[in-house]
């Protein structure tokens, strides 16, 4: 089953969002030089009090699709339904409605918190922008002890705060106005490993608490894993593969999935793992390859024409479209498979030979 | 029998502040033999990183106070004079750093960078020094090093500038080579790529190399000992077979349960209650005690050393080692609840 027949209506719904960026030069005429293919034609859903993941590496299009969800950003094209609204192109108090039911966690806890402010002015903001009625003070002081900080503290400037309580203020702000859906970006990734996990328990307990939706954006595959009901890998601004966290660890269809999982954090000293190294980096979105995007550096294209020189034509000239595999399963490629091919074998005959490393 | 690669004996860097002075690095020793990786983790300000910057003489002497001793193949590095330490740098220890770009000069090409290397050493001449550094390019798996060898810091990606790092404190051929975050900055899939040629370096080049990192699935990927540090201290060392499978101090236990992985989702992870201790005054007896769930009395009052318990595995730890394993899984029931939170 997946979450799109348990709920008839998706809480969020995206269609053919994409979002290119131009690329001009000259400071009086600017000419057009080219775009940045920051994200193309995503398609996704997430049901309400569930976790979507999305993971991808730099330039795959993942906080750009999280600043168009939040609307900080406008979309080239496509469209945003929230609660089964079409909120694309909605302003004014309308958009102010829409921000009220869904808000934003940011990844640099330093950066999104105004030095000038103390910690109860900044969680306070969103109840005065909003003009909530009540007991501001005692809202603040409850945001505040809800997400472990101590309400007393409410009178202190961000750079008294460590990172990880710094993180709680923003989660605490987020909170204030109690959004339906939260859309964390890299919520962990600026913090060390005993404070992620406090974070990553706090988000899961508000989860819970108030069945709240979250769209969390990560690099960090283990993270993702952690926390995601259903998770969407991004290559190069596109979906390559959505699945549930359990397939998408053990049996991922798509090699550059293959691939993440094989180099992402496994618990260590459990079994000796082989990592898929993959040659080269990921190409630049302004120009990106033919075909599948990923074929340049995918293993898997060489065991399917059997040379590590040759990728087949269909790879090379043809987009892979996103098709079902059951169960929610989705895969973007011409050879999925499940079964463990010897990709890591694959990928190394490719890194031995310099002569077929993907321009960079 | 010669004396190890590295060898820090007792090691301590104590910062004047005008807050009074910080004890960043308390009494460390560790060894690395040739041919052999050791990872040395903790999260900020636990100092790995403060330890090899002691090494390399790049403290400042106004304001640090470095006791005890880093043997390189057995000669003292702390009493280096200058001109010696300028020797060993880059000649028989190569450093990289977490961020390439900061390390590169941006209006300088990458292969003079790494030639000026060369000839600042080796004195050779600079159409050799230029030949040295595309081979050392080659070595590190940049395609076309030729063409490369010309280009800026800027025109290259995070993982090729780091590869450029590497091939700069490889090409003098150092028996020693100290990685700070080397791949922090990267993307899975090129952290992969790094860990992969420093690998294949250890075993091609038999060179010795620290991994300094934050990340304990990094380290147990390709450390053969590894070395966990908390708050100036080294609280478990030893081969990483056995501290992965059997760790023995409460704070690798923490470490390693609040580190969300791929291969199993747990429902709740497991924190470490509060944070780490001042290091201005720290407080008597274990640093860890405060946040420790098995902590009892002796823990606050007696500073446990480094004891060796078999197979090189060390901890400084006061619980009976015979009953480590039943305290982890039912600390409450063990009894060792002391009261009161200092």
């Amino acid at each position: 089953m997946t979450p799109h027949d348990a709920d008839p209506v998706p809480l969020l719904e995206i269609r053919g969002l994409t979002k290119r960026f131009p690329v001009t030069r000259g400071v009086v005429f600017a000419r057009h030089r080219g775009e940045i293919h920051a994200v193309e034609d995503l398609t996704l859903h997430v049901a309400r009090g569930q976790t979507l993941g999305i993971v991808g590496e730099s330039g795959s299009g993942k906080s750009t699709t999280a600043r168009m969800i939040a609307r900080l950003i406008e979309p080239t094209a496509g469209t945003i339904r929230f609660d089964g609204q079409d909120i694309t192109r909605v302003t004014g108090g309308e958009l102010r409605d829409v921000r009220r039911r869904l808000q934003m966690i940011f990844q640099d806890p330093y950066g999104s918190l105004n030095p000038r402010h103390t910690a109860g002015q900044i969680v306070a903001a969103p109840l005065r922008v909003h003009r909530i009625p009540g007991d501001t003070r005692a809202q603040v002081a409850a945001l505040l002890e809800r997400v472990g900080l101590n309400p007393e503290h409410g009178s202190r400037y961000p750079h008294e705060f460590s990172g990880g309580q710094r993180q709680r203020i923003g989660i605490a702000r987020a909170l204030a106005l109690h959004p339906e859906l939260i859309i964390c970006d890299e919520p962990v990734s600026a913090l060390d490993v005993s404070v992620q996990a406090h974070i990553l328990n706090l988000l899961g307990d508000l989860q819970r608490e108030f069945g709240i939706t979250y769209v969390v954006i990560s690099h960090d595959l283990g993270v993702i894993r952690h926390v995601s009901d259903q998770i969407a890998v991004m290559y190069l601004g596109r979906v390559v593969e959505i699945a549930d966290g359990q397939t998408v660890s053990t049996a991922p269809a798509h090699p550059y999935t293959a691939a993440l999982v094989s180099a992402a954090p496994a618990h260590p000293g459990t079994t000796s793992r082989t990592r898929i190294v993959l040659s080269g980096d990921a190409p630049s979105p302004m120009t990106p390859p033919s075909g599948c995007a990923f074929h340049p550096r995918c293993p898997k294209a060489r065991l399917v024409s059997g040379d590590p020189h040759v990728v087949p034509e269909q790879c090379r000239t043809f987009r892979p479209p996103l098709s079902d595999h059951g169960a929610g399963h989705q895969v973007a490629c011409w050879f999925p498979s499940t079964v463990r091919d010897d990709l890591v074998g694959a990928a190394r005959s490719m890194t031995t030979d310099p002569a077929i490393l993907p321009p960079v | 029998m010669s004396p190890p690669l590295l060898e820090i004996r007792g090691l301590s860097v104590h910062f004047r502040t005008p807050d009074g002075v910080v004890r960043a690095v308390d009494g460390l020793s560790l060894t690395l033999e040739r041919g052999h990786i050791v990872g040395v983790v903790g999260e900020s300000g636990s100092g790995k990183s403060v330890t090899f910057l002691a090494a390399m003489q790049l403290l400042d002497y106004g304001r640090a106070e470095v006791r005890g001793e880093i043997l390189l193949d057995g000669v003292d590095l702390l009493t280096a004079s200058p001109r010696e330490i300028r020797r060993i740098r880059g000649a028989r220890v190569g450093m990289i750093f977490q961020d390439p770009m900061s390390a590169l000069h941006p209006l300088f090409r990458i292969g003079d960078q790494i030639s000026e290397t060369v000839r600042a050493h080796r004195g050779i001449g600079r159409r050799e020094a230029a030949a040295r550094a595309v081979e050392a390019l080659r070595q590190v798996g940049m395609p076309n090093p030729e063409e490369r060898a010309h280009q800026y810091p800027h025109e290259l990606s995070g993982g090729m500038r780091q590869r450029v790092m590497i091939a700069m404190a490889l090409v003098l051929e150092p028996e020693l080579l100290i990685a700070d975050e080397p791949t922090t900055a990267l993307d899975t899939t090129v952290e992969a790529q790094i860990l992969e040629i420093i690998d294949e370096m250890k075993s091609r080049l038999g060179i010795g190399v620290v991994l300094v990192s934050h990340s304990l699935a990094t380290v147990s990927d390709v450390a053969d000992d590894v070395v966990v540090m908390y708050a100036g201290r080294a609280v478990e060392r030893g081969p990483c077979t056995r501290v992965f499978s059997d760790p023995q101090h409460p704070y690798t236990w923490g470490l390693l349960d609040s580190i969300p992985t791929v291969d199993a989702r747990r429902e709740r992870l497991i924190p470490i209650p509060g944070s780490p201790p001042s290091l201005i005054n720290p407080p008597a007896g274990c640093r860890f005690a405060a946040r420790c769930r098995y902590r009892f009395d002796a823990c606050m009052t007696d500073l446990p050393d480094l004891v060796e318990r078999g197979h090189g595995h060390a901890d400084a730890c006061l619980l009976d080692p015979a009953r480590r394993r039943d305290v982890r899984q039912h600390p409450v029931q063990a009894g060792l609840f002391a009261s009161g939170m200092p």
